[in-house]
């Protein structure tokens, strides 16, 4: 008790002093710091929403010939134009979604970002993966099974990316071209990646216990792996980008990135 | 006839397709070339050929850097088309003019297109008609071009066009045509016009009015002249106008060039060459070979001394805090540039950025051609685009050839193998593993050094607890069979041998039945090393490989080599393609690097072999221990390239 006196007349000795400094500093002197430190205040405030706004990227990924660029295309303009080849670069741009152009009320513009699928260029992912409000791994549903060990990999290489791990960016696995036949559900498709995805697990593991490292395992070990383990929300949709039947897609955009 | 003409942007919309040619194109040639040639840092080659059932195309493409287009022209590859490089430059040159970022679809370029087209085959034409006349009567003077041309085009043909001879680039790099339009000069008149309407795509400064009419040719020279003593920094922009006035009505150009074709129809030409032989025909000839020997001599001083400033801009921006004042005005001139940016980068921009690049590679043990290669491409990805603010050019080409590296070295495939030999073992078969490569490598008598990089998965596999067998089918050299059953007995692993003079084939193929008997896994086979122009030898491996199938091919190679690494590798696949009796055979399917802990920073070896096989470098061995394999680390590789 005697101690929290002492302080108490300590804290009250300090303060007439600074009232006294407080005095003799001149009025204005004292409104302009004021005045600079609520500035700067808000500056930071405002930065950091900004910032936080800024994350409003979608990152379309997934296999060579999956049809991202058509998706894209599709959000963008709701048209495939004349067409599409491989794609060398990502395509990177704002804009407000198709669907949503002819609505009434202003909705905020979506960044889309589509990066090319061929293996060579991966590394280009890692650039866009941290300012990710969501991904949308698209898989084509209409040739699956020969490209579904390669996919799974990506995909697994995707789920163990400590930038997703670590911020829980939602996944959207995006079976696309099901306005063919022949086309697989979406439920086969989860399925048998879950499967696929599994038994990398294992070979995985072992590797990096050799000698690489990955970043995150996935999944409970002991039980079969399922999408519901990830760290982060693991979805499945259907999606056609010929015809244009997106609107899953824009669902799942919409639900990330706030209009 | 021309199959197709696709442009597209880098991003891959197609934005203009002819539709009248409308052939429907078999199999996806533009998605291949895109695939296995554009984005394998190839696109310094001239043409590329497309093989599909029932279709085989040559493709010829040009690249707008700056508004990241892509033009593609597909055509049958049993027609040597000469006008396509032309029609190519002269589609970029129109499309450029019209293109818009928000527009995606461009139906108006149709006319135009079928007005280029036209032209360009006419002037095709009237090369083939005006060639024979040329050589009847100026005899092998005038030759020499259309020879070079005709032997640029068939190694374009051939997809090994190292020289870019093929002239798949438009813009002003001047030896070849030069040395072509000096020997037009003494070939005759008639000769001249068809040549010059031939070379007049390429985007050299309204050559056809000289052809045409002297008189508009002096102005031209005189434009030049003045450009050159304005000021000599801005030289290159200076002829840049001077192509101007030429580029900037298309309309207008296009009724002229025209004109030039009706004058010379067949008649007429017929008239030129009689006039050909008449004195005033020569003069005429003397007179035009003198100006354009000039304007020659006058665009060479244009360019170096452009070329000149840059060097010393780019030096002094280098050492720019060091001594400021050594150029007052090349320093001002560069300091403004850096923060203003530049125009467009062109090719003697990048040289001396290039060469600089080149060197350093070259001290990293990168094969020669390879880098040659690789600044090539780098050369065609940065021509024509702008330069950022507050960038230097060698900043700038240092970044593209950083991408490029990343891009090359990335596999294409996956590297997992144990996931491979997990699929195998569902299938319930062995996972055959196929080491081969030259002698000395990883597998010479010396020491046990040799096999633990053989042995090498072995640490991977006893973790699952995959049986593992090995087969002796070095069958060549004494002692192998020895030395590999010791590695066998100190790391507890069955070994099936035969001993010698045995066909390793054979031994092989009994490995794997016995393999599949007893249940193991995975067969590692070992070969005898062998040189890659060791014919019999290189035989029996490719009868060992098409014999068994094995699921990976690995090639075992020395991180020390340097320019050797590109003769192995090729040798060792093209061999194997030549010599395996099936339709499709078994290639070299990864690279396994040994001896990396002794090469220090000289790393370039991994580039090297991975650029010319294609296959991704599984293992890097790199230390004495059974343990000592490591995965190549793409990103460190690459900074230690580029350091």
């Amino acid at each position: 008790m005697e101690q929290l006196d002492q302080w108490k007349e300590q804290l009250l000795h300090w303060r007439t002093l600074a009232e006294d400094q407080l005095r003799q500093v001149p009025p204005v002197q004292l409104y302009a710091a004021a005045a600079v430190l609520i500035f700067t205040t808000l500056l930071l405030l405002s930065l950091r929403l900004l910032k936080r706004a800024k994350s409003n990227t979608i990152v379309l990924t997934g296999l060579s010939g999956a049809g991202k660029t058509v998706l894209f295309y599709q959000l963008r303009d709701g048209s495939i134009h004349g067409g599409t080849v491989t794609s060398m670069e990502p395509n990177d741009e704002i804009f407000v979604l198709h669907s949503e152009t002819t609505e009434k009320r202003k909705t905020k513009p979506v960044h889309v970002v589509d990066v090319p699928g061929h293996s060579r260029l991966r590394p280009k992912l890692d650039e866009y993966l941290p300012q990710a409000a969501g991904i949308v791994f698209v898989v084509d549903a209409l040739d699956f099974l020969p490209n579904c060990r390669s996919a799974s990999e990506y995909l697994y290489d995707i789920l163990t990316k400590g930038s997703v791990v670590k911020k829980k960016i939602p996944l959207l696995i995006l079976c696309n071209k099901t306005d063919k036949v022949t086309a697989h559900t979406k439920e086969f498709i989860r399925r048998q990646m879950e499967k696929e995805i599994d038994k990398l697990r294992a070979s995985r593991s072992a590797v990096s216990a050799a000698d690489i490292t990955n970043e995150f395992s996935l999944g409970v070990p002991g039980e079969p792996f399922s999408f519901t383990q990830c760290y982060n929300k693991v979805t499945t949709a259907d999606a056609s980008g010929l015809t244009g039947e997106i609107s899953q897609l824009e669902q799942f955009i919409r639900e990330y990135v706030k209009p | 006839m021309l199959e197709q003409l696709l442009i597209f942007t880098r991003g891959g919309l197609i934005l203009w397709t002819c539709r009248e040619l409308g052939n429907a194109l078999r199999g996806s040639p533009i998605d291949t070339l895109i695939r296995s040639c554009l984005l394998e840092e190839r696109s310094g080659a001239a043409s590329y050929n497309y093989d599909a059932p029932g279709a085989s195309y040559s493709l010829k493409w040009t690249f707008h850097n700056d508004l990241g287009l892509v033009f593609v022209a597909v055509y049958q590859r049993i027609l040597h088309l000469l006008y396509v490089d032309d029609l190519l430059a002269a589609v970029k040159r129109e499309f450029s003019k019209i293109y818009d970022e928000k527009r995606t679809e461009y139906p108006d370029f149709d006319e135009v297109f079928r007005q280029l087209k036209a032209e360009a085959e006419a002037r095709a034409e009237d090369l083939k008609k005006a060639n024979p006349v040329g050589r009847s009567i100026a005899g092998g003077v005038g030759n020499g071009n259309s020879k070079k041309q005709g032997s640029g085009n068939k190694a374009g043909s051939e997809g090994g066009g190292k020289k870019k001879s093929g002239g798949g680039d438009g813009d002003g790099d001047g030896d070849r045509k030069k040395g072509g339009r000096l020997e037009n000069g003494h070939s005759n008149d008639n000769f001249v016009v068809g040549k010059e309407t031939n070379l007049k795509g390429s985007s050299v400064n309204g050559k056809e009015n000289e052809s045409s009419n002297l008189g508009a040719f002096d102005v031209n020279r005189l434009q030049k002249l003045r450009s050159k003593g304005g000021n000599g920094k801005k030289g290159g922009d200076g002829a840049v106008a001077a192509k101007g006035p030429s580029k900037a009505e298309p309309p207008k150009k296009a009724v002229k060039k025209n004109r030039v074709w009706d004058e010379s129809t067949p008649e007429t030409k017929l008239d030129f060459t009689d006039h050909g032989a008449d004195d005033g025909g020569e003069r005429n000839v003397d007179f035009l070979a003198k100006e354009q020997g000039e304007s020659m001599m006058d665009k060479d001083e244009v360019v170096s001394s452009d070329s000149e400033a840059e060097e010393e801009e780019d030096d002094d921006d280098a050492g720019k805090n060091s001594k400021p004042d050594a150029k007052k005005k090349g320093w001002f001139s560069s300091m403004f540039q850096s923060i203003a940016g530049k125009a467009n980068l062109e090719k003697s921009d990048l040289e001396p950025a290039l060469k600089a690049l080149k060197d350093r590679l070259m001290t990293k043990n990168v094969a020669e051609e390879i880098a040659e290669k690789l600044c090539e491409s780098v050369a065609a990805s940065l021509e024509g685009k702008k330069l950022a603010s507050f960038t230097r050019i060698s900043s700038t080409v240092h970044a593209a050839m950083e991408e490029a590296l990343v891009r090359i070295l990335t596999p294409r495939r996956s590297i997992d193998i144990l996931r491979d030999v997990h699929v195998a073992k569902e299938q319930r078969k062995p996972y055959v593993v196929v080491f081969v490569g030259v002698n000395g490598v990883g597998k010479s008598t010396n020491l046990a050094k040799v096999k633990e990089n053989n042995l090498f998965p072995f640490n991977l596999f006893k973790i699952l607890y995959v049986g593992v067998m090995m087969a002796a089918c070095d069958t060549f050299r004494s002692g192998a069979v020895e030395q590999l059953r010791t590695h066998a007995r100190r790391l507890q692993i069955p070994i099936f041998e035969k001993g010698y003079e045995k066909d390793p084939a054979v031994v092989a193929k009994e490995a794997i039945q016995e393999a599949s008997r007893n249940g193991s896994d995975v067969v590692l086979v070992d070969t005898a090393g062998r040189m890659q122009d060791n014919e019999p030898l290189m035989r029996a491996l490719s009868k060992l490989i098409y014999l068994n199938n094995p699921d990976l091919v690995l090639f075992v190679g020395e991180a020390l080599v340097g320019n050797d690494a590109v003769d192995q590798l090729s040798k060792f696949n093209q061999k194997l393609a030549d010599l395996s009796t099936s339709s499709a055979p078994r290639l070299i399917d990864g690279i396994l690097l040994t001896k990396f802990d002794t090469i220090d920073d000289k790393v370039g070896a991994a580039l090297s072999m991975v650029y010319i096989s294609g296959a991704p470098v599984m293992f890097v061995g790199c230390g004495q221990s059974y343990t000592d394999l490591k995965k190549l680390n793409v990103k460190s590789i690459v900074k230690t390239l580029l350091k």
